[in-house]
């Protein structure tokens, strides 16, 4: 890829997000003309049940399409294939099901209880003040969560959007340098800039305007995303010379080798000073060249002759390295610099967390020295070798340490330190643990993995995740509220089509983009959440129109843009409705609400602004285990209490509580049996979630047949009519 | 209670919303089950531990065959059935009004004037 393309692609995108944040802040104002001719509460949080086709349809499908539709499963579907769409096969019957199951039925019982909220439905349903507040707290426990995580998800697709832009890296550099000093900030300052700028953007166009402005957003991001979607998919395709020619190409790939290797300096003159992520090296081996991709940046300092444990990726189909070498495709080599000594393949690498013992202070672990470990308990003896140098810093209690294992234990040459401690060990094969050197693995199921024996979707799994996109859909609160919204059951019919459709536009043609992306642009399992902007800029600059490069990396920033409004809407109106006006002050006066629903809104969001300068590490598995948490608390007693006159507020609590700890078990559990909390427990081999919901319906059930009907009044209120004379 | 009640003068009926809303949930069920067992069962069978032969796969318009079978397929059918079950098994219920709302005259002009268009 040239520089000149990026740059033309990335001012485009510098002027996207210009367009767009103006774009919003205009709909915010608009949206904040409608709250000052209708009821504040109502129109703030639920946009007066107004809600007709379009504006329900796409605010539905942009909040269901968070982020992750547009980097999470790009990468997945590059790293693992054709595999994904039966990943993602379920959503065929999505909008039916979010939508169908409890749609018309959720907006009859709001509107009878005159409830703006998810937790305002189920107290009213029940007249249960302590019902009520439990869906508060675990709305706001789960939410706040993913709130963070969304946060950290829209600054990191910015900092992609505008990385070469160079006013925003001269502002970043500044940033870094004013923070420097200041741990809690951390040290990269494009981040800062990008989380900044993002965080400010959502949070004031979500507190000015309300429901209406997150809406009228997600519809003008909803429509974006699909319109990316259709133009990326003909030029992927001219690209790639048709999708028959991509699947082919597709069953030769084997999976690439990643691991750490010497390279060696040949020509000072021609050496860069420093290698990145994009960077391509070669190695002259006897039997033909061998092509790598760094794995992670280094440095070659000026007078070193070999650097030592670089981590890179090694391309292994045969016909995709000669299409990098033939320059066929975008990779650009590093001169004056060879491969050497890249690992075996049955080798693992990555790290381990050594805690010093006292005095150890200033020790050098050397490359190549063999560490002898144990973890706390002393039940986990193991042997590693140092794979760069490493010094133990003066007063420190822990350090990493990076490691490559052999497997059959046997290490050759250096240094033995031994009785070491060791707090955390993190390892990755030098293969794919699954599929590695077998052709066709990305064409047939279930896809390669390199870190699961049994493949990337076994047929467990993949019935997991048939049941969990479309049934546990149902039971996100933040769809609910969205069904809440809709002004009449012609709406509704009209959007569940409206939604299908546009879902069959986005979903299926993104396995197609991103099989032809893997053709096209090898190697970037290096960081694979990159793909989409990637083939994005790559694929518009082929005809010449790098600028459309710009509109389309938009797609994924709008896509997290319009979840994040939606979550932080959630929260702060069950701190304002769930627990201020409806526990606290049921009579406060609206100008008292309005004040308390801005405030809460702002002060919400700039929490989790904060909090996501130090985010946690797992995106990804935070994402999913609030949104299978949140499922399993939510989906059994709403549909209980919505077709059920028999259900009652003991079964549903009991229930919701069954839910959520079974839940969090499967994920506990993984601690001790997988060594991390977001490795959870697959008992028979199922996801977390099919535990969790099963456990929350029988129980939900059970617990109602055992306990005393509800009163006749609320039953003949929400299941009976007067009778027509 | 039963499917008609009553309390004092007043005499009630199960809530016409509510049946149809319960009777169209159980359809979404069954369109949910068959595509599940149409989708995984063929995709694990034709898709699953296959042998390829690198450079001449079995495609149908460029898509291996067990995700056409499996997946788009599927997928196409389950349109044609939602789009059946929005328009001709939906019923067009009235969901009643909130206190918060617009007057009903409102909201019923709002509805033809979106019809019309």
């Amino acid at each position: 890829m040239t520089p000149l393309l990026l740059a033309e692609g990335s001012n485009a995108a510098l002027v996207t997000f210009a367009i767009y944040t103006l774009a919003v802040f205009g709909i915010a104002a608009l949206s904040n003309q409608l709250l000052k001719s209708k009821s504040f509460m109502s129109e703030y949080f639920l946009g007066s049940r107004s809600l007709g086709v379009w504006a329900f349809a796409l605010t539905f499908a942009a909040t269901s399409s968070s982020g992750g539709s547009f980097t999470g499963f790009p990468a997945k579907i590059y790293t693992h294939g054709w595999i994904l769409a039966l990943w993602i096969g379920s959503y065929m019957v999505v909008p039916i099901c979010t939508m169908g199951l409890i749609g018309k039925r959720l907006n009859q019982v709001a509107r009878l209880s005159g409830a703006i909220t998810v937790p305002d439905v189920l107290r009213d349903r029940f007249n249960s003040q302590r019902f009520g507040l439990m869906a508060v707290v675990l709305i706001v426990f789960f939410m706040s969560f993913n709130l963070v995580a969304q946060f950290k998800a829209g600054a990191l697709i910015l900092k992609v959007l505008l990385a070469d832009v160079q006013v925003f890296n001269d502002f970043s550099a500044v940033v870094a340098g004013w923070t420097s000093d200041m741990p809690f900030f951390g040290s990269d300052g494009k981040y800062l800039v990008c989380l900044f700028f993002f965080g400010v953007a959502v949070i004031a166009y979500t507190t000015y305007g309300g429901f209406h402005a997150v809406v009228w957003t997600d519809v003008m991001q909803g429509i974006v995303m699909v319109f990316g979607v259709l133009i990326l998919l003909p030029l992927a395709l001219y690209a790639v010379g048709g999708l028959d020619s991509a699947t082919h190409e597709m069953s030769k790939m084997t999976t690439p080798r990643r691991g750490y290797a010497t390279v060696a300096v040949d020509d000072r003159a021609t050496a860069p000073q420093q290698l990145d992520k994009d960077d391509w090296l070669k190695f002259e081996a006897a039997d033909g060249t061998r092509v790598f991709r760094v794995a992670k940046p280094f440095a070659v300092p000026a007078d070193a002759a070999e650097i030592h444990a670089v981590e890179l990726l090694e391309i292994t189909t045969p016909d995709e390295v000669d299409r990098i070498l033939a320059g066929s495709v975008p990779a650009e080599f590093v001169d004056g610099l060879s491969v050497s000594g890249f690992q075996k393949p049955d080798e693992k690498f990555g790290t381990v967390t050594i805690i010093p013992s006292a005095g150890s202070g200033g020790t050098t672990f050397a490359r190549g020295d063999v560490l002898h470990t144990e973890n706390q308990a002393g039940d986990d003896k193991r042997t590693f070798q140092v794979a760069a140098d490493t010094i133990v810093p003066i007063d420190e209690t822990e350090v990493v340490v990076p490691v490559v294992e052999s497997a059959d234990g046997k290490y050759l040459h250096g240094m033995a330190h031994g009785d070491l401690k060791a707090s955390a060990v993190s390892l990755q094969s030098v293969s794919y643990v699954y599929g590695a050197d077998q052709p066709g693995v990305y064409l047939t199921g279930p896809g390669p993995s390199a870190t699961d024996s049994v493949g990337f979707l076994s047929l467990s799994v993949a019935i997991s995740f048939f049941f969990m996109w479309a049934i546990s859909g149902t039971g996100q609160p933040s769809n609910m509220v969205r069904l809440m919204a809709f002004n009449n059951s012609k709406t509704l019919k009209r959007a569940i089509f409206t939604v299908a459709i546009y879902y069959s536009l986005i979903y299926l043609p993104l396995v197609v983009i991103f099989c032809c992306a893997r053709v096209l642009v090898p190697g970037l399992e290096t960081e694979p959440d990159r793909i989409m902007p990637e083939i994005a800029v790559y694929l518009t600059g082929r005809v010449g129109a790098a600028w459309l490069g710009g509109l389309l990396i938009a797609a994924p920033f709008a896509a997290v843009m319009s979840t994040v409004d939606s979550f932080l809407l959630m929260i702060s109106s069950a701190m304002v409705r769930d627990i201020y006006q409806r526990n606290i002050s049921p009579d406060a006066s609206e100008k008292t609400i309005k004040r308390l629903s801005y405030l809460c809104t702002l002060l919400v969001g700039s929490i989790a602004m904060i909090v996501a300068i130090n985010p946690p590490r797992f995106l990804q598995d935070i994402i999913v285990y609030v949104g299978s948490g949140l499922a399993a608390c939510f989906l059994a007693p709403t549909l209980f209490l919505l077709y059920w006159p028999r259900s009652n507020e003991q079964g549903s609590i009991i229930g919701m509580l069954s839910g959520f700890s079974a839940h969090l078990a499967m994920y506990a559990a993984g601690m001790f049996v997988n060594g991390s909390f977001f490795r959870p427990y697959r008992l028979f081999e199922f996801d977390p979630i099919i535990i969790g919901l099963t456990v929350s319906f029988a129980v939900t059930y059970f617990a109602t047949l055992a306990t005393a009907p509800p009163s006749e009044d609320l039953v003949r209120k929400y299941f009976y009519r007067r009778k027509s004379q | 209670m039963s499917a008609s009640t009553e309390t004092g003068n007043e005499q009630y009926e199960l809530d016409p919303v509510f049946l149809n809303s319960r009777r169209e949930a159980k359809v979404i069920f069954g369109v949910w089950f068959l595509c599940a067992i149409w989708a995984v069962p063929v995709s694990y069978l034709l898709g699953y531990n296959q042998t390829v032969t690198p450079g001449s796969v079995e495609t149908v318009l460029g898509i291996p065959k067990w995700t056409f079978w499996g997946l788009f397929l599927p997928w196409l059918v389950a349109d044609v059935i939602t789009t059946a079950f929005c328009f001709k098994f939906l019923k067009e219920d009235d969901l009643g009004h909130a206190d918060d709302e617009e007057g009903p005259a409102e909201t019923a002009a709002a509805a033809s004037q979106e019809d019309a268009q």
